[in-house]
């Protein structure tokens, strides 16, 4: 019941926050990179809900403070209440306007938070059809691995698309591992509304789904350098073929044993050195 | 009591151990600093707004950037927003805020003839003195300063992280000499309120500055040694080639973890942001109920919120780190704590406004900044929800969303704190008036561009623009964002030159200033009893303290709407 009645008025303040946003940011207002992920909604309407009340609470303040200054200026003849505002009224009434905002926002907003962790961002996908790639970012490029015909990674055919290139395919769960190789990174695609850092030592994980196909941009949130405002990655969501095409493209030949860092054409002109033998075992959780 | 011994011309200006001339020098060293900052901030958004393009005359291009033909590149840009952080928050503000007016104020207001130790105070300077020397000694090594972040995250600090020369090791070094004299700051200053109280000047009559600047300093005493061990390890792996926080491919032993400077860092870091607001918060409290003639709403409310605030700043710096991967269950309850922050803060902010209700407004600039105080920090404690909330700070973390946030917070509202600060005592400091037209000049031409440029940061954060890049017409995500940034950078620069009418209305007031009685505002607090120049030992006789702070309108009093804490209350 409490459920229930929460969820509508919810909807109903997502909607009025939509419009409030808009209306009151007018020419400010510049919409986020488009969302094209599973679960990026999540975030965009915690957001949404926050600027809504935060909009409300501070608009009621400053409405305030105005109409204080204008009633109670300095004027001959106006004189000042003396008010201690230490009664048992005065303070009961400024802690339950305390309350009140910090269940009118704070709670939804970890209830609406510790929801959308245990439903989809800590939710990480099982199963087959799990797209795997274990990521390694160095001082200033991105490295993508596959794990190959094997399903196992850091084998001899594992999948390492050329620096900076990554594929995936649309409408399937994509499970990420993390590790960078020199400093810390992070992993940021605005699109997806995700970002995760890469920590030396820590092996990091993530996961994300993409909703449409199309090239999408990774960058880099973590200062990790002078190169770090190009430590651009491209990401490209295709159809499940032309995925499998793309991935059987770059499978590394029979009898080319050491093809770490070839160049697969690739015509990024800010492609690193790649450290040798990168890769590491799946790590499995629970 | 009263100590009117000639001194030397050293001892009287240089190597002072009167509490009011440190506080005054630390108010040179703190301007000299915010100057130099500010005019940082200006060559990054140039380089925002208008990406390797060169820097105009009129910001010094051509003399700062010759190798370049006056364009920054990146080694300079990043050392740039490194600089601007640590000088802003270590070298500008907490001179300001905790320096100058602790020192200066925190002895009068308590009705002290001087801090407890008044050499250890000395000392708090002349170290402070040196950090600055260590620190403006790294601009002029051949591979130029630090340029690791304000925050310096290893490895990319260590030696081993990429960063040519030794700037950032004499950061690291002027760092722990900064933090060593905010520890004997700290010490002093805590000793003072404990201690050395006039008689009657209970802890509930303090004024609330006193409270603000208290608070800050047991959490100074507490949290900045965190940071020194940190830096001292950092500083280890920097100079004799341990690897505390080196691990990963550039390791070559075995052991060392990132991710524990982090911890270590935020432990101090996340206390540091209300380090630098308690005392504004404190100042802003007094203030409010000066010009509202009016007692401060709930004084005595206000004075434990601040103190729980300081009780919780401590438990939730894992906010700073939802995207170092760190435990689940340990990310829920940093949420849970950094929320619970809002009750006190939504308590005392109230308060503030119940000051001003029913009240006798008065709009003397100390006031309008601190009404601006209101308005700024009501923008920036709400915009912190975004970014304690993990979900949104997936998205929102180490974006310009998190840097207009807390320029909202530690920024505008500290400045403003500052700048109000400064014109209240000024009368008390230098015996001069301040022009008030020029203030309220100022005033507007600071509140108006400062919003749009902090106000628009968050919305370039949330267009997804991430923090601490170079040149953001590298994506084409960012292409939207382009004329905002443009837009932004017009305003800082009008923000910028505003400040030049602050400076010359200090400087000229200063010289030529009209003489200013002697309690210019009808306070109520001990200082402004004080006649003339304070000599040293300020007290002639030890003041006995009757009433409350903020004896405002009192229907007790015929005659005035104010009576001195040391004046016994007619009956």
């Amino acid at each position: 019941m409490v459920k229930n009645t929460m969820q509508f008025w919810l909807k109903r303040l997502k909607k009025k926050a939509q419009k409030i946003t808009w209306s009151a940011w007018g020419i400010w207002y510049i919409d986020p990179p488009k969302d094209v992920s599973l679960d990026g909604y999540r975030i965009d309407n915690v957001i949404q809900y926050t600027d809504t009340v935060i909009t409300i609470y501070f608009s009621l303040v400053i409405l305030t403070l105005i109409y204080f200054i204008f009633k109670y200026r300095a004027r001959p003849g106006h004189k000042a209440v003396y008010d201690k505002g230490n009664t048992k009224k005065h303070v009961m009434a400024t802690i339950a306007m305390g309350l009140l905002v910090f269940f009118s926002i704070d709670i939804v907003i970890e209830s609406m938070s510790f929801k959308d962790l245990r439903e989809a961002f800590w939710n990480f996908p099982k199963g087959e059809n799990v797209v795997k790639i274990e990521v390694m970012p160095q001082q200033f490029a991105w490295n993508f691995r596959y794990a190959g015909a094997d399903g196992i990674f850091a084998t001899d055919d594992d999948v390492v698309p050329a620096q900076n290139q990554m594929h995936i395919p649309v409408d399937t769960p994509v499970l990420i591992q993390i590790a960078p190789f020199d400093v810390i990174h992070s992993f940021f695609i605005p699109n997806f509304r995700v970002k995760q850092d890469a920590t030396p030592g820590m092996i990091n994980a993530m996961w994300f789904q993409a909703t449409e196909t199309g090239n999408f941009e990774i960058a880099c949130a973590e200062l990790c350098g002078n190169g770090h405002y190009r430590m651009k990655g491209y990401l490209t969501v295709e159809s499940q073929e032309a995925y499998e095409q793309w991935l059987s493209d770059n499978a590394p030949l029979e009898d080319d044993e050491d093809d770490w860092g070839d160049d697969w054409g690739d015509e990024d002109e800010d492609t690193q050195e790649i450290p040798e033998d990168w890769g590491w075992t799946w790590k499995e959780v629970q | 009591m009263s100590e009117h011994h000639e001194q030397s011309f050293w001892a009287q200006y240089i190597f002072s151990q009167d509490h009011k001339t440190i506080g005054k020098q630390f108010l040179w060293l703190g301007l000299f600093f915010l100057l130099f900052g500010g005019f940082q901030a200006l060559l990054i958004r140039w380089q925002l707004a208008y990406p390797e393009q060169p820097v105009p005359w009129w910001l010094f291009g051509k003399l700062l950037f010759s190798e370049t033909a006056g364009i920054i590149d990146p080694d300079k840009y990043n050392a740039l927003f490194t600089m601007h952080g640590t000088i802003m928050i270590f070298w500008a503000i907490t001179p300001l805020l905790i320096g100058a007016f602790g020192n200066f104020v925190i002895p009068l207001q308590i009705g002290a003839p001087d801090m407890a130790f008044p050499k250890l105070n000395m000392i708090s300077f002349w170290t402070m003195f040196l950090a600055s020397i260590v620190l403006l000694a790294s601009y002029l090594l051949p591979e130029g300063t630090a340029a690791g972040g304000w925050t310096s995250y290893p490895p990319l600090s260590t030696p081993v992280g990429g960063i040519a020369g030794e700037g950032q090791t004499l950061w690291t070094l002027a760092l722990t000499l900064a933090g060593t004299s905010t520890m004997m700051g700290a010490i002093n200053y805590i000793i003072t309120v404990v201690r050395m109280r006039a008689p009657g000047m209970t802890y509930f009559k303090m004024p609330l500055t006193v409270w603000g600047l208290w608070l800050t300093s047991i959490l100074n005493a507490i949290f900045v040694p965190v940071i020194a061990a940190g830096l001292i390890l950092l500083l280890l792996d920097r100079t004799i080639g341990t690897q505390f926080f080196v691990a990963g491919g550039l390791a070559t032993v075995e052991g060392g973890d990132p991710l524990l400077y982090q911890h270590v860092f935020w432990i101090f870091g996340h206390p540091e942001v209300y380090i630098l607001i308690l005392p504004a918060w404190g100042i802003v409290s007094d203030l409010l109920s000066v010009f509202s003639r009016k007692p401060a709403f709930g004084a005595k409310v206000t004075a434990i919120c601040m103190s729980t605030i300081v009780v919780l700043s401590s438990i939730v710096w894992g906010h700073h780190m939802y995207t170092t991967g760190m435990s689940p269950l340990l990310g829920k309850s940093f949420m849970f704590l950094t929320l619970l922050i809002s009750i006190p803060s939504a308590i005392f902010f109230l308060n503030w406004l119940g000051t001003m209700w029913r009240g006798n407004l008065h709009f003397d600039p100390p006031m309008l900044f601190a009404m601006a105080v209101l308005w700024v920090f009501g923008l920036g404690g709400l915009t912190g929800l975004y970014n304690a909330t993990i979900t949104a700070d997936i998205y929102l973390h180490d974006t310009m969303f998190v840097v207009g946030h807390f320029h909202y917070t530690m920024a505008a509202s500290v400045l403003f704190g500052g700048l109000a600060a400064i014109y209240f005592w000024f009368p008390k400091m230098f015996g001069k008036k301040m022009n008030p037209l020029l203030g309220k000049i100022h005033f507007w031409a600071s509140f108006i561009p400062l919003n749009y440029v902090f106000f628009n940061m968050m919305v370039l954060g949330y267009a997804g623009h991430h923090r601490r890049i170079y040149n953001p017409s590298e994506y084409e995500f960012l292409k939207p964002i382009i004329g905002l940034n443009e837009s932004i950078t017009l305003f800082a620069i009008i923000l910028g030159v505003a400040q030049f009418v602050f400076l010359f209305n200090f400087i000229y007031s200063m010289v030529k200033g009209e003489k200013a009685e002697a309690n210019p505002w009808n306070a109520t607090t001990l200082e402004w009893t004080l006649e003339g120049p304070i000599p040293h030992g300020n007290f002639a006789t030890t003041p006995t303290v009757y009433n409350g702070p903020h004896e405002y309108s009192n229907p007790a009093v015929k005659d005035r709407d104010w009576i001195a804490q040391s004046e016994p209350m007619p009956t």
